[in-house]
């Protein structure tokens, strides 16, 4: 049961996302005519942020309800503030172009604490150095989603460093770069379609004959190779860096933590004693 | 840097000092109203209406310089000015629809080339102005509602995530402090900061010892009786949620692609009540109370009475209200915007936190 | 009321148990006093009482705990909440909130107490500890004292019957370490409540305890007994007691006031001998070369419009221990950045043996002049003890690495690492994981990474933990400087 509505959380979340996210894409090819459904067009934006927000909500729920113990929680506000003051550096001393220190720990941690440690910890990075930095905004639910789900896909590199016998080896940390590397573009393209409908956005198709979502996307890359490509590559540059370079270690002081989360008890001498995973 | 000092500032800024304010959820509720108002109209007079309510609040509502708790790291009014330049540029050099052509690119280029018009300028103008007007809401919403204040906007449901946020306020300018003390301990051990890897011996130490301390939080919270959840999570909750979450998206596309509206706003109205319950359902697993809860007070009620009732005017169809002038477009061809007197009467709702302070 | 019925507990990793087949058998309301070596499991012993061990730090668990009829590892260190409060060592490391009124009721919402009874509960405990005038400070706001108090009232607003504090007073000043013992004392006198202290500032409390668990490191048996019982027994205690007991005065005094008692009387028998008489403190005979070793002048430093340091002079000559003494903010911290570089001060001079120091960078200085910060936790992360030392070395190019073996660079002036270890007792540790360590030991390896260059001036900055076993074995021999910052008096070991 507890499976089961792990599972629909996730792929229902995720197929609302990856379709608000890519609104502007399917929009005008599904609603071909103009005239009165331009008048919704307008609030689309809206209702998708609520949409992004409702999926925010039920992932948090989902993974704060399964094992989010004390010590997790105090883990994850440690680690949370550590990637809000990195924020807080990439804000007073703009490094080139979108480069941002926060992925390479949020990319580290779900990796090594699974998939619901690294949304949290993705997403609540974003929630809290909004919050200190004075940044919320309405890109702050599509920043927490695109963050949340960089970390929750960061234990889908397990079985790959598995595959190739790489644990605790330098092919994890290279797996790791390289996913982190991902991401980095990921995160800026995903988070302009936040923005793009209001630049060139979708509304004005309607007036436009024959332009369907093809010539849409090619639109969007194009606006995405002017304003921001450089911006993202710095990003995805500086994601790989770290994690070359920090990545193990990192991954060392991680794993000597999780030791802690397990323990043996045998309160009698002579009698077998029990193991316990907190 | 200057980060460090803006958060330091921050958090001296303690509760006791902040004067009777308008409750945080009432700043939501505001924000909501002007998010609605500017999102479903593109009539440049509602625009800047909202536009200039927003400036109001915003000016009156501050707190006075120096007291401000976060202030953005760029003013909302140069944001804005950037983004309405973009999107104006985007719309004219993209979109080749309108009657009043300025001036014609050559056809060779790709998607750039054709016709540059006047109406795509308007158009990508407002749409600049939208964000603009949104970005200076949240300004407001930053500069007014304190951290902690917005920490405990969390819903009891999320209480486990509201510890984590409050543990990582707490946690962040002790983090900053901690770095420095790194450095210094480094450097007196003869570290240079040459290279890319002078940078390990900060990392590993402060990666460590925080997640030392956060043992030692996690231990005091513990020892204190805080337990995040109970063993065996009742999931009831999250199945209304999930279910409201479909309800919504159904309705959406109901009123959007398949065009009943009926059915949609229906489903709409199901989803947000499965939604409600099942947060609320959630938020009774967390068996704990609140100290020092904040209060709510007459000004709340009034400045929620004003956004929601530009939410009603703006959303829904009102008897005696014309709705036909928020859907103002400039395409084919530009013409004047015409404007309602009620809409306008009733768009003044959101200039409340401005009056009742 | 607590007992322990043959309890091993080993951490995680460990080679040796923490705690080897401890039987324990604690009566209630009484106030007692935890002591031993640093390392020898007084903050394990106690962290048992309420399930932190193991419910937080893993390892392996034999053997059993009984407190007030719970076994705190199935019960959970939540429901012995109600039980037993516990009071951190580092106050900072144990808040929640950020205010003093909030903190004291974290633990009644975890309760879900009705609001009405919570408000009451506050006051209660506001006044408990005298914290009425504090109660809509911030934390970040009170001192080191006021702040542990506040813990201490945290810990108590659930109304538990037994009380543990961990080193509450280690990272205080004197005065507020006096104002956290006596709140302790005058709460079991009052209250009745057990409380279990583990203290390395005995002579506060020592008249006060109703027993002494002293906790060995060299694998001899548990002491458990009345005050006096264990300190005859042992070689640690107050500079009072081991006077008393190397003249022979029993029954040992505990106070000052027991103390004079048997000093005139001893005094007076010695004049009479015609032993005593002049000066009763040696004073020692520094040998004054050329130069100092090192000398500030006109030193000023302003900070955030303050001025912290206002015209210093002074000299160190080498050979010399100059303890630096001050109130809290007097500037004694910046000094000593000062003279290591990592402060600037804006104007006057500072010579490391004839030479101009000011303005070079911290890493050379740091070659001739060690410097060990407060927190030993900011310097250590190498993966052993031994890689921390040659890591400084390498630093500053003494030192390198090939092939996974450390190397001594030929005609480096440094000590030999395994060498200094042997020489601080941590030998054994010599592979540990540095932060594996108890936080005495720590102290110990950040010590010993910053000597390992064999620098002239040691700087220390509250070294107030840990350090008293290090000064006895004598850090390093060569003609060295060693200033020592400490609050108030310099008891203890000068």
């Amino acid at each position: 049961m507890n499976q089961t509505i792990s599972r629909v959380t996730y792929a229902l979340t995720t197929i609302v996302g990856l379709t608000a996210f890519l609104y502007p894409f399917w929009l005008p090819a599904v609603t071909p005519d103009s005239g009165q459904q331009m008048a919704h067009a307008g609030d689309s934006a809206l209702m998708l942020t609520v949409l992004v927000v409702i999926c925010l909500a039920i992932l948090m729920l989902e993974a704060q309800s399964q094992g989010l113990s004390t010590k997790a929680i105090a883990l994850l506000g440690v680690l949370v503030a550590i990637n809000a003051t990195l924020r807080f550096v990439e804000v007073a001393l703009p490094g080139p172009g979108g480069f941002s220190p926060i992925f390479p720990l949020i990319v580290l941690a779900g990796y090594v604490y699974g998939a619901r440690f690294g949304f949290l910890l993705g997403s609540l990075t974003l929630l809290v150095s909004a919050i200190i930095t004075g940044g919320v905004g309405p890109w702050l639910p599509y920043q927490m989603f695109t963050a949340g789900w960089c970390g929750m896909t960061a234990t889908l590199c397990r079985p790959l460093v598995h595959a190739l016998h790489g644990v605790g080896r330098t092919t994890e940390v290279v797996v790791l770069a390289i996913f982190g590397g991902i991401w980095g573009l990921l995160f800026g393209i995903i988070m302009n379609i936040w923005f793009w409908p209001f630049a060139a956005g979708p509304a004005a198709m309607y007036w436009q004959p024959g332009v369907g979502p093809w010539e849409t996307l090619q639109r969007y890359l194009v606006f995405y190779v002017a304003t921001s490509l450089l911006w993202d590559l710095a990003r995805a540059i500086g994601n790989v860096v770290l994690i070359l370079l920090a990545g193990a270690p990192v991954l060392r002081v991680l794993r000597r933590f999780q030791r802690r989360f397990a323990f043996s008890y045998r309160p009698t001498a002579g009698m077998p004693g029990v193991e316990v995973t907190t | 840097m200057t980060g460090t000092d803006e958060v330091a500032t921050e958090v001296r800024a303690s509760p006791t000092t902040v004067r009777q304010a308008l409750h945080p959820g009432t700043w939501v509720i505001w924000l909501v109203g002007v998010a609605i108002a500017l999102t479903t109209t593109r009539n440049p007079w509602y625009l800047a209406l909202v536009l200039l309510l927003v400036a109001l609040v915003l000016k009156v509502c501050s707190p006075p310089a120096g007291e401000a708790s976060r202030d953005p790291v760029i003013s909302p009014w140069r944001f804005g000015l950037i983004v309405v330049a973009t999107s104006t540029l985007f719309n004219v050099l993209m979109v080749h629809v309108g009657d009043t052509v300025l001036f014609n690119l050559p056809a060779w280029l790709p998607l750039i080339g054709g016709p540059l018009t006047l109406e795509a300028a308007v158009y990508g103008a407002l749409n600049g102005l939208v964000l603009a007007g949104i970005f200076a809401a949240f300004a407001v919403f930053n500069r007014t509602v304190p951290v902690r204040a917005a920490l405990r906007l969390a819903p009891r449901a999320y209480y486990p995530v509201a510890v984590v946020m409050s543990i990582a306020v707490t946690f962040v300018p002790a983090t900053q402090q901690q770095f420095q003390q790194i450095r210094e301990a480094q450097a007196v051990r003869g570290l240079r900061m040459n290279t890319m890897r002078s940078w390990l011996p900060l990392v590993v130490p402060l990666l460590e010892g925080s997640l030392e301390r956060s043992f030692q939080l996690a231990e005091a919270m513990m020892a204190r009786g805080f337990a995040s959840a109970e063993e065996n999570v009742n999931r009831r909750p999250q199945v209304l949620l999930l279910a409201g979450l479909g309800s919504w998206l159904a309705g959406w596309l109901l009123r959007l692609v398949w065009r009943q509206p009926l059915l949609g706003d229906l489903l709409l109205i199901a989803g947000t009540g499965a939604l409600g319950l099942g947060l609320w359902l959630a938020g009774r697993q967390h068996p704990h109370t609140v100290y020092r809860p904040t209060p709510w007070h007459w000004q709340d009620g009034v400045v929620i009475a004003g956004a929601a009732l530009v939410g009603a005017i703006y959303l829904f169809p009102l008897p005696g209200i014309d709705r036909s002038s928020l859907f103002y477009y400039p395409y084919p061809a530009l013409t004047w915007p015409a404007a309602s007197a009620l809409i306008v009467a009733g768009t003044l709702g959101l200039g409340a936190p401005a009056v009742v302070r | 009321m607590i007992h322990f019925d043959h309890l091993t507990y080993t951490y995680p990793g460990a080679q040796q148990p923490a705690l080897n087949d401890v039987s324990l058998d604690l009566p209630e309301g009484e106030l007692i006093l935890v002591i031993g070596p640093s390392g020898s499991g007084k903050s394990t012993l106690l962290r048992c009482i309420n399930g932190l061990v193991p419910h937080f730090s893993g390892g392996a668990l034999a053997g059993q705990v009984r407190v007030e009829g719970l076994d705190p590892v199935v019960a959970t260190p939540k429901v012995l909440s109600r039980y037993v409060g516990f009071v951190f060592q580092d106050p900072e490391a144990q808040f929640v909130t950020d205010l003093v009124e909030d903190e004291i009721a974290f633990a009644l919402e975890n309760a879900a107490m009705a609001p009405q009874e919570m408000r009451v509960r506050v006051e209660e405990t506001l006044d408990l500890l005298d914290l009425e005038p504090l109660r809509n400070r911030p934390l970040k706001t009170l001192s080191g004292g006021e702040r542990q108090r506040v813990a201490i009232a945290a810990a108590l607003a659930l109304r538990p019957r037994i009380l543990v504090l961990d080193e509450p007073t280690s990272q205080l000043d004197p005065k507020s370490a006096e104002d956290v013992l006596n709140a302790l004392v005058r709460l079991n006198s009052d209250l009745g409540l057990t409380v279990l202290l583990a203290e390395h500032r005995m002579e506060r409390v020592l008249p006060f305890v109703d027993r002494v668990i002293y906790l060995p490191d060299d694998g001899s048996p548990i002491l458990s007994d009345e005050p006096r019982r264990v300190l005859n027994q042992i070689e640690l205690g107050p500079p009072l007691v081991k006077l008393g007991k190397s003249l022979g005065w029993q029954p040992l005094p505990l106070t000052i006031k027991e103390g004079i008692r048997f000093s005139r009387t001893w005094l007076a028998n010695e004049k009479a001998q015609g032993k005593a008489g002049g000066d009763p403190v040696a004073r020692r005979i520094v040998h004054r070369k050329t130069h100092p070793a090192v000398q500030a002048q006109k030193l000023s430093l302003n900070y955030g419009g303050r001025k912290v340091l206002r015209n210093v002079d002074f000299a160190v000559w080498p050979g010399e221990i100059v303890a630096l003494m001050g109130r809290n903010g007097a500037g004694k911290t910046t000094l000593l950045k000062c003279l290591i570089g990592l402060a600037r001060p804006q104007a006057g001079s500072i010579m490391l043996d004839g030479e101009a120091i000011l303005g070079k960078d911290v890493a050379s200085i740091a070659r001739d002049m060690g410097y060990l910060p407060q927190d030993p936790n900011t310097l250590l992360f190498a993966e052993s003890v031994r890689d921390e030392l040659f890591t400084t070395l390498h630093n500053h190019g003494a030192a390198s690495k090939t092939g996974g073996e450390w190397r001594l660079a030929a005609g480096a002036a440094a000590v030999e690492p395994d060498t200094l270890l042997r020489r601080l007792r941590l030998e054994h540790k010599a592979a540990a994981y540095p932060r594996d360590l108890s936080v005495g030991e720590r102290q110990r390896v950040a010590l010993a990474a910053i000597t390992v260059t064999q620098p002239r001036v040691l700087l220390l900055d509250e070294p107030t933990r840990g350090l008293d076993y290090v000064a006895k074995e004598g850090v390093d021999r060569p003609p060295q400087t060693v200033a020592r910052r400490r609050h108030g008096r310099c008891t203890g070991y000068t």
